[in-house]
């Protein structure tokens, strides 16, 4: 182990779209424990690409109960991580992996009787893919439905599987495909065209009302989708606290707005405390890793949530917050990766 | 007389006191899952109706999310009832009395006159009671707890014990719907239902086309379940026969008669799922409301089958007696001779000469059912 990474194996990959690969590990008996998940968590992988160290959050696309460890990564344009994973990942090569982690998740009950709600887009499916697994196969009285965004028929990811489902579920699964641009003899012919906006999702609950009344939405998709999907599900009066969501991007470009000052922090990390040297406009997190410490953190943009700790002493600029609830921070939560100070002296504590 | 099998297990005063029916709303119906009806009752946005559960007066509203929620129907002011029966409302629900006003989740969200009538009064926290609500077998069903938890902690245990009807995919029939109003104690009602023996000999000329011969019943949890299989002549040709067209795949045909506690009993049979709710009056009066569904198929269908199976029925159902077509016992409706018989084992219990009879293997649910009753009220 080595900052919080193992090295796994990869046991097999498989290609689930033109651009999106699967990755499955090999969890050795003697990490099972650290490696258990929650459907809908994510791992943190670590790769030396061009002499830098990159690292990036991936969701956990398997079900927790008898599933094995895999991630479904889809490439971006010129992004430099997923097209590596698509491009050079091979089985049997070793891969840098951080254990399972995130607030992101359905921990299903077998006593429990629900609707769930799921809207994705993309590869927001991939955490969405585990909890409907874990409904399906450990909620025995609740039903699932899912509301799913792509381009076209081709890009969707674990379409043959979300069919075979669908089919085997007995009525518990429904699963409605959204795709922006359809090709003429797109199969299976979409619910609708479009994206999963305002509209979709209204009339997909007045299409498909619940039946079980303790509902529950998930949410997971790039920023603006999830923004617009809660308001639209706020809008007809759902709680806001049935509802929870993951971006795998930011909502907003982030606040520029303060510029952070040079500040000594005082950083306690892994029961050491140390005195670390913040340059102005330089976040906490990276003045803590150019001090050769090993904090944790993932996606480096404010939405995993990995890089928090608690401020005990001093004011930050937070230039992203999505990983945080208002309740978080009026705690004292910060996310260290967005955290500029604004006063020069500071106290941060890692959990 | 000897063997009585412990009968009776309640006294006669159970089914004639005040006292044990006020018992019985306070520690039974007050403390179980109450049917409010069929799902298609709260079907759009703002629509709500209310029902009585022991001492609860309950109200289900649909919110804009087509979620139901269930409050009690009561203002946080002074009390006054919010809701009545059934209706639609807008995004609000108002109290007749001040106006205070709640909205869907049922927080008060404007009094009028605040500042000058309430001075420093906190009002913000005010909200309506909770009660739990839920969709089940396509019936909508609420519990005065707001953490009355699942309700398969409540049914769940029963459930593969009842048809293999797809309910919601039915259709109710509005003439189905019917409500009888029983001069007898709730109980004896129920007694009614589950009571196996009589099946053969009161409604020798009306349910003839089951096999009681085959009976499978008896108590899962608190509730009551009960399977026969249709006579051997009906069965032979039910897809021709059957009064309506099937709900059920013929192989499966029968007759699954459970009795959920406390008094929703259900009929499912192979062309008609119904619904036979036991609501408590007074000790001596039950009020029960039949609702009915059956296959969801045009009106044309209903008509080919009853058709079809005519001759069949002619030569099937008849009275009791012969006689006149007001006396129940003449009637050949099997429910009239039902009304009739409980009623009459109502008027007997204020007789000092009343005494229980032996009782038989086929009652042997209403032993169970007695000994059920009496542990909730004693509990
Ligand atoms: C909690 C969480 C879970 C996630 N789960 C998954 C998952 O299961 N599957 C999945 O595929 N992804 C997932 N992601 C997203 C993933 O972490 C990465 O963000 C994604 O793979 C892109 O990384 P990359 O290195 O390929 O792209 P990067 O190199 O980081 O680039 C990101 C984007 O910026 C653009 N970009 C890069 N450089 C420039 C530049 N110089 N100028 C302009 N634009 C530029 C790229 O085109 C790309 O669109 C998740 C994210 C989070 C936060
Ligand atoms: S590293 Fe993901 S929020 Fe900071
Ligand atoms: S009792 Fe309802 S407003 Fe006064
Ligand atoms: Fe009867």
């Amino acid at each position: 182990m080595d900052g919080g990474f193992h090295r796994l194996r990869v046991a097999a990959t498989r290609a689930e779209t033109e651009r999106a690969t699967s990755l499955v590990f090999e969890v050795p008996e003697g990490l099972r424990e650290a490696f258990r998940w929650k459907a809908g968590q994510h791992v943190t992988l670590r790769f030396h690409l061009g002499g830098e160290e990159v690292r990036r959050p991936y969701s956990i696309s398997a079900k927790p109960e008898g599933g094995r460890l895999r991630v479904t990564v889809k490439r971006h344009e010129s992004g430099l991580v997923s097209n590596h994973v698509n491009d050079r990942v091979a089985a049997g090569d070793v891969v840098e992996v951080m254990p399972p982690f995130g607030g992101f998740y359905l921990d299903p009950d077998p006593r429990a009787r629900r609707t769930y709600y799921f809207f994705g887009a993309g590869s927001g499916i991939t955490p969405v893919f585990a909890m409907i697994g874990s409904v399906l196969g450990s909620e025995p009285h609740s039903v699932a439905r899912l509301a799913y965004g792509n381009v076209d028929a081709g890009s969707v990811i674990f379409r043959e599987d979300l069919t075979r489902m669908e089919e085997g579920s007995d009525g518990r699964l429904l699963v409605r495909h959204v795709l922006s641009s359809p090709s003429r003899a797109s199969s299976p012919a979409p619910w609708r065209r479009g994206r999963v906006d305002a509209r979709c999702v209204a009339d997909f609950i007045n299409e498909h009302p619940p039946y079980a009344q303790d509902t529950r939405y998930y949410v997971c998709g790039p920023g603006g989708m999830n923004a617009a999907v809660r308001r639209a599900l706020l809008d007809i009066d759902v709680p806001d606290t049935r509802i929870r969501m993951e971006s795998y991007g930011p909502v907003e470009p982030p606040d520029d707005s303060l510029a952070g000052v040079a500040a000594e922090a005082t950083v306690r990390l892994g029961g050491a405390t140390l005195t670390v040297p913040v340059a102005a406009g330089q976040t906490v997190l990276a003045a803590t890793r150019a001090a050769d410490e090993t904090p944790p953190f993932s996606c480096e943009s404010g939405v995993c949530g990995a890089c928090r700790a608690m401020l005990r002493r001093g004011r930050v600029h937070l230039r992203a917050r999505m990983a945080l609830t208002d309740a978080d921070i009026s705690r004292g939560a910060i996310l260290t990766c967005q955290a500029l100070p604004i006063t020069p002296r500071l106290t941060v504590e890692y959990d | 007389m000897a063997d009585r099998r412990g009968m009776p297990i309640l006294p006669v005063e159970a089914y004639t006191s005040r006292a044990w029916f006020d018992r019985e709303q306070e520690r039974i119906f007050s403390r179980t899952w109450a049917c409010a009806g069929l799902a298609e009752d709260v079907a759009e946005p703002g629509q709500y109706v209310s029902v009585q559960a022991g001492l609860n007066n309950i109200f289900i509203v649909m919110g804009r999310d087509r979620r139901l929620r269930a409050f009690h129907n009561i203002c946080r002011h002074r009390g006054t009832q919010l809701l009545r029966a059934v209706g639609k409302t807008q995004r609000a629900i108002v109290c007749p009395y001040h106006d205070w006003t709640y909205d869907l989740e049922g927080r008060l969200v404007s009094v009028p006159d605040r500042e000058r009538q309430f001075p420093g009064v906190d009002l913000d926290c005010v909200s309506l009671k909770k009660a739990s609500v839920d969709l089940w077998r396509g019936m909508l069903w609420v519990h005065p707890d707001e953490n009355a938890g699942s309700i398969m902690d409540w049914f769940g245990e029963v459930e593969p014990h009842l048809g293999p009807h797809e309910v919601d995919e039915l259709a109710e029939y509005p003439k189905g719907r019917t409500e009888h109003t029983i001069e007898a104690n709730w109980k004896i009602v129920v007694e009614n239902y589950i009571d196996g023996y009589h099946l053969a000999h009161l409604h020798s000329g009306t349910l003839g086309m089951y096999d009681h011969s085959r009976i499978e019943s008896g108590f899962v949890g608190p509730h009551f379940a009960f399977w026969e299989p249709l006579a051997p002549d009906y069965a032979k040709d039910v897809e021709k026969n059957s009064p309506y067209p099937l709900v059920i795949p013929a192989e499966q045909a029968g007759a699954w008669v459970p009795m959920l506690f406390p008094g929703i009993g259900l009929a499912e049979t192979e062309s008609t799922w119904s619904l036979f709710h036991v609501n408590p009056i007074s000790p001596d009066r039950t009020r029960v409301v039949i609702r009915t569904r059956v296959a969801a198929v045009p009106y044309r269908a209903f008509a080919r089958q009853a058709a079809r199976s005519r001759r069949f029925w002619a030569r099937r159902v008849s009275g009791k007696f012969e006689g006149h077509g007001d006396d129940p016992m003449a009637s050949g409706d099997f429910m009239a001779e039902d009304i009739y018989a409980c009623e009459q084992q109502q008027r007997s219990l204020r007789s000092p000469y009343f005494e229980h009879g032996p009782s038989s293997e086929g009652e042997a649910g209403v032993r169970e059912h007695q000994e059920l009753v009496r542990r909730w009220v004693e509990g």
